[in-house]
């Protein structure tokens, strides 16, 4: 089922029949003169997997700074458990695209996941077990000691997950989190993080400009159009799971939406 | 040839330099006087180890160096997080800073002995003084170079200021510190000595200015060779010490 | 140079100074040991006037340059040796490490003995002390040049002595340029502690003797000199040497 853009404009409910942990209502930002996100409205299920797609500079970085409360909207808000944010929380985790930027280099694998639990205040006799389970979970454990630069671009960006997942964050916002990776490991990273996010069932909002890894990753794709950035669709995505690099991506289903998506997203260029 | 038979050559190089030296003034063909044969000023240093005498003026200096050093290091990192903390504070002090970092340091302790009179404190305290800027400048710029997405993370993590700084900030500014710390060594080392020299408080400044009041220009230079050691294992140690606390840093193409 | 920078820039040393002036004339400050800014200016100004603080002056610079002049004509030639041919640098290596660390300070009594008061004396220590920074950084001045460019004065057939006046040396200035003018610095402030320590010559006795005749206003000014004349220096320096290099590179590339 897919809302035309007015509908989708107005609704700030989940089109599920769960109340959504998350949404954005009427959200519009400027950076001086220029306007960058127009009336952004859309929510957000628990345990969701909601992608987010646009070109570049539709606003959709932006946009999630504005659900992590990193950046106040001028107008509407980000709804988060009913009460607006306005600031950072650890129960929103972020993600960072620049994943060597985002890493602590002076301390070990373990120590920059470490630092989330660090920030929570979680008590120091339980940080090294959450730690060791993490980077279990995400297939870092033989690199536990190692430093991030002396590891490789993928595995630096799974330290970076590990370290927001040690948040133990309500909803995990990705912003681009495999652009800077080459085709093979985005790849196995994004059956990672799909396979994780269910088995912890966690929500999540996952930003790119890779229309066909939104629909490969998402429950439910937000479309963005740019200049100002606008909600152009939001489609339901039906295709079984778990998703599997190849059949998935051949899937008529999968074509059909990416045929949808793919006009919408080529007409605002 | 390998690395290590490089080293082998360079210290036989300056062993040979050593050795026509020696071999200058044993024939007499320069001045006993004011380049006295290697072997005396080894004899003295001999004396001086067997005796112990050593001993007192060779502590004196180098706890006064570190005391002043480490007092530097402290100060000018507290103060360099300050400085760097805010653009205002930053457009006080900056041109402050600016205009007292040439300014010779030893030029100092002419109103520190009017102030403090010929003491040790004395001496720490122009060390200090002189010490502190090439620390207080890696220190502020250190802090300024904190990369804004870590700062991003740090409010996303929702880090208090204390935090951040302690976590983010003096882990980044290490190696900016570091690198005014080794530089602070030197010349605290030699504020040290001058400052000996000036106050005849008991150390190895002094030691060597008596003795070329009185001539003895094989103690001098055992004196020097001694004061060069200290300069060389202080920076090594230094070295050591940098190298395990920076040993996350990616190795950067050798020579 | 917005004018709320240069007024906050300003802010805080004239409040240093007028908190000196307001606390000296309370008493809070002793004026033996402090005196008071309303006393020190007019005692500069008579120095300057009847002679002695730029003849002092002379004499500090004088010796700085000598120094910084015997430095650079030693430290370059050497470091293009270093620099281009590796094994020289291999070789050398050990005697480099154990003659750097040793504290330009230790050599006074040495010089001392030697020269004795005199402009020879100061600008020997100075010159030690500037040797090691130009070394270095021709050495590795001489390192960074693109290895193309040599190869090209190779294929070219030039003789190593052209090579190097034509091709290796002016790669190597805009390099040399910032270690010499860090070595002036160095200069400077080498020749004031020599000053201070035992030569009687130069702004550093100046201040010492004023310390040691107790006129402390005297003191003062010269301090204050020393450290206008050090920062007009730096400035001068970081200006011509932006401007020498630019005027460098708009001949080469105009070649």
């Amino acid at each position: 089922m897919t809302l035309s853009p007015d509908a989708a404009l107005g609704a700030a409910a989940a089109p599920r029949d769960r109340a959504p942990i998350f949404s954005f209502r009427d959200v519009s930002v400027r950076f001086g003169a220029t306007p960058i996100l127009d009336k952004i409205g859309f929510g957000v299920a628990p345990e969701e997997f909601v992608c987010l797609v646009g070109p570049s500079g539709c606003g959709k970085t932006t946009l999630l700074r504005v659900a992590a409360g990193l950046i106040r909207p001028q107008a509407g808000e980000a709804i988060f458990d009913g009460r607006a944010v306005e600031r950072p929380t650890p129960e929103l985790a972020i993600v960072f695209q620049d994943y060597s930027r985002a890493l602590l280099p002076w301390r070990t694998v373990a120590g920059n996941v470490e630092l989330a639990l660090e920030a929570r205040g979680a008590p120091r006799a339980g940080r090294a077990a959450e730690v060791e389970r993490l980077l279990g979970i995400i297939g870092l454990s033989a690199h536990a000691a190692k430093f991030p630069l002396q590891l490789s671009g993928g595995m630096q960006q799974r330290v970076q997950i590990a370290r927001a997942l040690a948040q133990r964050p309500r909803l995990m916002l990705m912003d681009e989190p495999f652009g800077s990776l080459d085709a093979m490991t985005r790849q196995s990273l994004q059956d990672e993080i799909a396979r994780l996010c269910k088995a912890e069932r966690q929500t999540v909002v996952f930003v790119t400009h890779d229309l066909e890894e939104a629909i490969y990753l998402g429950d439910r794709v937000v479309a963005l159009r740019a200049n100002p950035g606008r909600v152009v669709e939001i489609i339901d995505i039906a295709l079984p799971r778990p998703r599997d690099q190849l059949t998935t991506r051949e899937h008529p289903q999968f074509l059909e939406y990416r045929h949808r998506l793919f006009h919408h997203l080529r007409d605002r260029l | 040839m390998s690395k290590t038979a490089w080293r082998l050559a360079s210290f036989a190089f300056a062993a040979l330099l050593l050795a026509l030296w020696q071999f200058l003034a044993d024939r007499g063909l320069v001045s006993r006087v004011f380049f006295p044969a290697p072997s005396r000023a080894f004899d003295v240093l001999g004396e001086w180890f067997a005796s112990g005498e050593v001993w007192g003026p060779l502590a004196g200096t180098v706890w006064r160096t570190l005391a002043g050093w480490l007092a530097a290091t402290v100060l000018g990192v507290v103060l360099g997080a300050a400085i760097a903390s805010a653009a205002v504070t930053r457009d006080l002090f900056e041109p402050t800073v600016e205009f007292l970092r040439p300014m010779p340091s030893s030029a100092m302790i002419p109103p520190a002995i009017l102030l403090l009179g010929l003491t040790d404190g004395m001496v720490v305290a122009v060390v200090v003084f002189g010490s502190i800027w090439p620390i207080l400048l890696g220190a502020i710029h250190g802090f300024r170079s904190v990369e804004p997405r870590l700062i991003e993370l740090s409010r996303a993590l929702c880090l208090g200021r204390v935090h951040r700084l302690w976590r983010i900030s003096l882990p980044n500014a290490l190696p900016e510190i570091f690198a005014g710390m080794r530089v602070s060594l030197a010349i605290a080392l030699i504020i040290t000595v001058v400052a000996e020299m000036l106050s005849s408080r008991p150390g190895l400044g002094q030691m060597i200015l008596l003795a070329a009041r009185a001539f003895r220009s094989a103690e001098i230079f055992a004196g020097v060779f001694m004061l060069g050691a200290l300069g060389y294992l202080g920076n090594l140690l230094l070295e050591r010490v940098e190298a395990h606390f920076l040993r996350w840093r990616p190795a950067v193409g050798g020579t | 140079m917005t004018a709320r920078r240069i007024l906050l820039g300003l802010a805080f040393p004239v409040a240093f100074l007028a908190l000196w002036e307001i606390l000296a004339r309370a008493e809070v400050l002793s004026n033996d040991t402090f005196s008071r800014i309303s006393i020190i200016v007019p005692a500069g100004v008579a120095a300057l006037l009847d002679g002695t603080l730029l003849a002092r002056t002379a004499e500090t610079l004088g010796s700085a340059i000598l120094g910084w002049a015997i430095a650079a004509a030693a430290g370059i030639p050497l470091g293009l040796l270093l620099g281009l041919v590796r094994p020289f640098e291999r070789l050398l290596s050990a005697t480099v490490e154990a003659l750097r660390p040793v504290p330009s300070a230790a050599l006074i009594p040495i010089v001392l003995l030697i020269y004795g008061f005199s402009l020879a004396m100061s600008a020997s220590v100075a010159a030690f002390a500037c040797l090691w920074p130009i070394l270095i950084v021709t050495t590795s001045a001489v390192r960074g040049i693109e290895p193309r460019l040599l190869e090209v004065g190779r294929a070219l057939g030039f003789g190593a002595v052209r090579r190097i006046w034509a091709f290796a040396l002016p790669a190597a200035l805009p390099g040399i340029a910032v270690g010499l003018r860090v070595a002036f610095g160095i200069a400077i402030v080498v020749t004031v502690t020599v000053e201070i320590a035992a030569n009687p010559r130069g702004l550093g006795y100046a201040m010492i003797t004023a310390q040691q005749s107790l006129r402390a206003e005297v003191m003062y000014a010269y301090l204050f000199w020393i450290g206008l004349v050090g920062w007009v220096i730096n400035v001068a320096m970081v200006r011509t040497e932006r401007r020498a290099l630019r005027w460098y590179w708009a001949a080469r590339s105009a070649q």
